[in-house]
């Protein structure tokens, strides 16, 4: 009889349950349309569901009393409502989009990041070794993106009507003094760093933020990879260089080596060119890297570099020989210390020797020699949601020395500098980042101190109403240290050189074509003007123009195409111009049509280049028109087959004249390269480089 | 004195041990409740493991200083992506268990074979949402992640068997291309 009674109670009581169920349901929109796949739930609970495709929700819960319903959607504020579990029926959620927080935001006005990029890549080292005509090379690479001009006689960077020395490169934060390897008169140069060093790059062609300074036009900040994972052995040979490198993968650490030898010897006996080498143009090349993770945010990479450049040229009666030694070595630690601040330090070196031979004339001997030690420290702080803020100090301290026949001259002179970065959201999808950037130049020459102090402010504003859309409007101040040369040429007057920059930049992306349009202004100031024989910082000079970029993946699978162009109208009067005038490297239209196709283990890529002609005060040049096109081809996981070729059709482009008016052509029309990467000792595909 | 020391003693062993019991108690009903969310996706349905990884979102919040619900809406999230690439709840799902990634990193006790794991599998459902293209773009990042996974832990299953997979499905690709090329 107990137990009856006992199950009776039981009973009721799990029907007492049952029936004290309440329903939860309404429907979930965001104002213009219901919204699907939102979770809807009982804080605390379990208790909840998912909406149906019409934003509708029903479910049951066994709570009492007041409680708090919360519905949440990736992109969307979470709607919370603590109310009496009773009233929660028939509900209209009302969701409002997320805003963006600071952390999350990435503004990319005027700047071309590869590498990771909104946490994917969008272009990788493979990438740019493919690329039309860049034969591996990161700087020929990024000439196939607007803002770049073609300048063929040396294949370096020029930005937006700026020289190539406007253009500063950064590895791991640090500087490179001399980026590019060196090469003789009217002959393209090549960067000196293997795109496979690096996991992310970042282009940005002006207005910069104030971590950054010493460069008047743009800057290349290059992230090297992570400590590897396994150890790797591999090879690669063509017909003009030959490299062999591994890494031994340690616990939370590696270390790196690559040796490389770059000869034109064997291309110039099978390919006749215009060019009379005594002896071919030869680079060898080490290099060694260490990284220790000793967590995940608490990272140590080093860097060292050398290369011994040379190359013998018979011109006009001289037989001129150059020797270049290049050493290049960073240290860099980057620490997260809790409480979202992160700290980096680091310390760079540079050291440059250059012997000529025969430089100008017969028995002459030019000798340099460049040194720059990098000194960097900064805190990264973030705030809030709303606002990320950073500061640094670094230090430039520069000796160069100098002799040829009788003239000489010995410089030491440094570059302290702060900055203050502050990146806030003003309002959703509103975005500000304001930096100062100080500097004080201090040079000692001839007994004689000069010091000059520049304050440079630098401001972003951003309006990023969704993913697909940014338009920001960017301005700020720049300075730059003439170079050496001038330096010793101005008897303490010179100091530096300034840039204003105004950009518009207007930018769209949908998941398959991402469209920018960039207008810019840049003003000039105290550039070196040579005057009486010295210069004195009298120059300047204007650049304005736009850039148009267009990349598509829609017209069929598997095909990338690219459409590149820059307007530029740039005028100076600086270094021995007697008036103002425009620029004799920058052309006005620059066109480049890339397209890239994958079919099966195939990569074909076909580049088209165009450059209106370039004035001088002898004339105007025709116009520069090149195709190349390139095949990648992965014979096995482990082999991977490259060959490209430059300029198919053969046009012989004048680059300049000189100045007894005759043309600067290169040194041939066509260029072949074959090249073969093997990976030794790994599992891996696509991982060909050794690094 | 004494005495009153005493008392202050054991309540303090008797407030430590409520704490404890309080804690496991806690971390007993949290792993009830992932197990049982768990359980449901035993037929692992497209429906079901949405729902699955709704349930676990709702544990989360319940429990928002612990690891393991974020490690299972992440990985769930991941699975649901493998198995419907174009689904079009999977950008979104994506989304979701890169932020819980990132969540999970901040976390001092969190694993870090698992975020490893969690990183290269990330990578993975990109390659098969897109093999042509993500191939040859995210292979070195899955491939190194599960490396790092199995390096930091040797016994890290889910890594041992997702890297299984991978080197099947690149093989599966690589076989298919090879013969597509050769006709």
């Amino acid at each position: 009889m107990k137990h009856r009674i006992a199950h009776i109670v039981l009973l009721l009581m799990v029907v007492g349950k049952l029936t004290a169920q309440i329903t939860i349901s309404g429907i979930v929109s965001d104002g213009r349309e219901s919204l699907a796949g939102v979770n809807v739930f009982i804080v605390g609970t379990i208790d909840g569901c998912l909406t149906d495709s019409l934003g509708r929700f029903l479910f049951t819960t066994t709570q009492t009393g007041e409680v708090t319903l919360k519905a949440s959607s990736i992109g969307f504020e979470d709607f919370i409502q603590t109310e009496d579990v009773n009233q929660l029926h028939d509900l209209t959620i009302l969701m409002k989009e997320r805003a963006t927080t600071i952390d999350e935001v990435v503004v990319t006005a005027s700047s071309f990041s590869f590498g990771k990029s909104d946490n994917f890549k969008t272009m990788d080292a493979l990438d740019i070794v493919m690329a039309g005509n860049s034969c591996g090379d990161i700087v020929a690479a990024l000439q196939t993106l607007p803002g770049t001009q073609m300048v063929g006689e040396n294949g370096k960077l020029y930005v937006r009507g700026g020289e190539s020395d406007e253009c500063q490169t950064f590895v791991n934060g640090m500087h490179v003094l001399v980026p590019y390897s060196t090469q003789t008169e009217n002959s393209a140069v090549r960067g000196r760093f293997s795109p496979f060093l690096f996991k992310g790059i970042n282009f940005s062609l002006g207005g910069y933020s104030g971590e950054y300074g010493q460069a008047l036009s743009s800057v290349l900040p290059m992230e090297t990879t992570d400590a590897a994972t396994s150890d790797k052995f591999g090879v690669s040979a063509s017909l003009v260089d030959w490299n062999v490198g591994g890494t031994k993968a340690y616990h939370n650490s590696s270390l790196s080596f690559n040796a490389a030898l770059t000869s034109m010897g064997l291309y110039d006996k099978l390919f006749a060119e215009r060019f009379d080498f005594s002896r071919p143009y030869r680079k060898l090349s080490g290099e060694t890297q260490y990284k220790k993770e000793f967590s995940a945010s608490n990272v140590l990479k080093s860097y060292v570099g050398y290369d011994l450049t040379s190359v013998g040229q018979r011109i006009e009666g001289r037989c001129l020989s150059l020797k270049e030694h290049n050493v290049y070595a960073n240290v860099t630690h980057r620490a997260a210390m809790g409480q979202g601040y992160t700290f980096f330090t680091g310390i760079a070196n540079s050291s440059v020797f250059c012997d000529v031979d025969d430089a100008r004339m017969a028995g002459d001997h030019y000798h340099n020699f460049r040194n720059e030690i990098h000194l960097k420290a900064e805190v990264r702080k973030i705030c809030s949601e709303v606002l990320k803020m950073s500061a640094g100090v670094e230090d430039y301290i520069r000796n160069s020395s100098l002799r040829y026949d009788t003239y000489r001259y010995q410089l030491d002179y440094n570059i302290l500098a702060a900055h203050v970065d502050a990146q806030w959201r003003v309002i959703p999808q509103v975005f500000l980042n304001m930096s100062a950037r100080a500097e004080k130049f201090r040079m000692r020459n001839s007994g004689m101190v000069e010091s000059d102090w520049q304050i440079m402010p630098r401001a972003t504003l951003s309006y990023i109403p969704n993913k697909h859309l940014q338009l920001s409007l960017v301005t700020g101040r720049y300075s730059q240290t003439a170079s050496d040369d001038y330096l010793a040429q101005s008897r303490n007057l010179l100091g530096q050189s300034i840039a204003d920059h105004a950009i518009l930049s207007m930018q769209y992306k949908s998941q398959s074509t991402f469209l920018r349009i960039e207008p810019y202004w840049k003003k000039y100031r105290r550039l070196p003007l040579l005057e009486n024989g010295l210069y004195q910082p009298h120059g300047y000079g204007t650049s304005k123009g736009v850039d148009i970029f267009v990349e598509d993946h829609s017209i069929i699978k598997n095909l990338t195409t690219t459409l590149s162009y820059s307007y530029n109208d740039s005028e100076r009067l600086y270094l021995d111009y007697t008036e103002v005038r425009t620029l004799d490297y920058a052309s006005r239209h620059n066109l480049r049509l890339t397209a890239k196709y994958a079919v099966g283990k195939f990569v074909v890529g076909l580049a088209d280049s165009y450059a209106s002609g370039r004035r001088f005060p002898t004339g105007q040049t025709p116009h520069y028109h090149s195709v190349d096109v390139n095949l990648t081809y992965l014979l096995s996981p482990k082999v991977i087959v490259y060959s490209s070729l430059n300029n198919i059709f053969g046009r012989t482009n004048i680059f300049r004249y000189n100045a007894n008016g005759s043309p600067v052509v290169p040194s041939r029309d066509r260029f072949l390269y074959i090249g073969i990467f093997v990976s030794l000792k790994n599992n891996k595909a696509y991982d060909i480089s050794n690094f | 004195m004494t005495s009153q020391t005493f008392k202050n003693r054991m309540l303090a062993v008797a407030l430590f041990v409520t704490a404890s019991v309080c804690g496991h108690a806690q971390q007993f009903s949290m792993q009830a409740l992932i197990e049982q969310s768990l359980s449901k996706i035993q037929q692992p349905t497209p429906e079901a493991l949405l729902n699955c990884v709704a349930e676990l979102k709702r544990i989360e919040v319940m429990f928002p200083d612990s690891i393991q619900p974020k490690h299972q809406v992440a990985l769930q999230s991941l699975v649901f992506s493998v198995t419907n690439p174009h689904a079009p709840q999977t950008e979104n799902l994506l989304a979701e268990a890169q932020q819980t990634i990132m969540k999970m990193e901040q976390m001092k006790n969190a694993d870090q074979s698992d975020l490893c794991t969690l990183r290269g599998f990330l990578y993975m459902v990109r390659i098969v949402q897109n093999p042509a293209q993500n191939g040859r773009r995210y292979y070195l990042e899955v491939m190194q992640n599960y490396e790092k996974a199995l390096k930091l832990n040797p016994e890290n299953q889910l890594a041992k068997q997702l890297q299984q997979k991978f080197f099947e499905g690149m093989k599966q690709q690589t076989e298919s291309r090879t013969s597509a090329t050769d006709q």
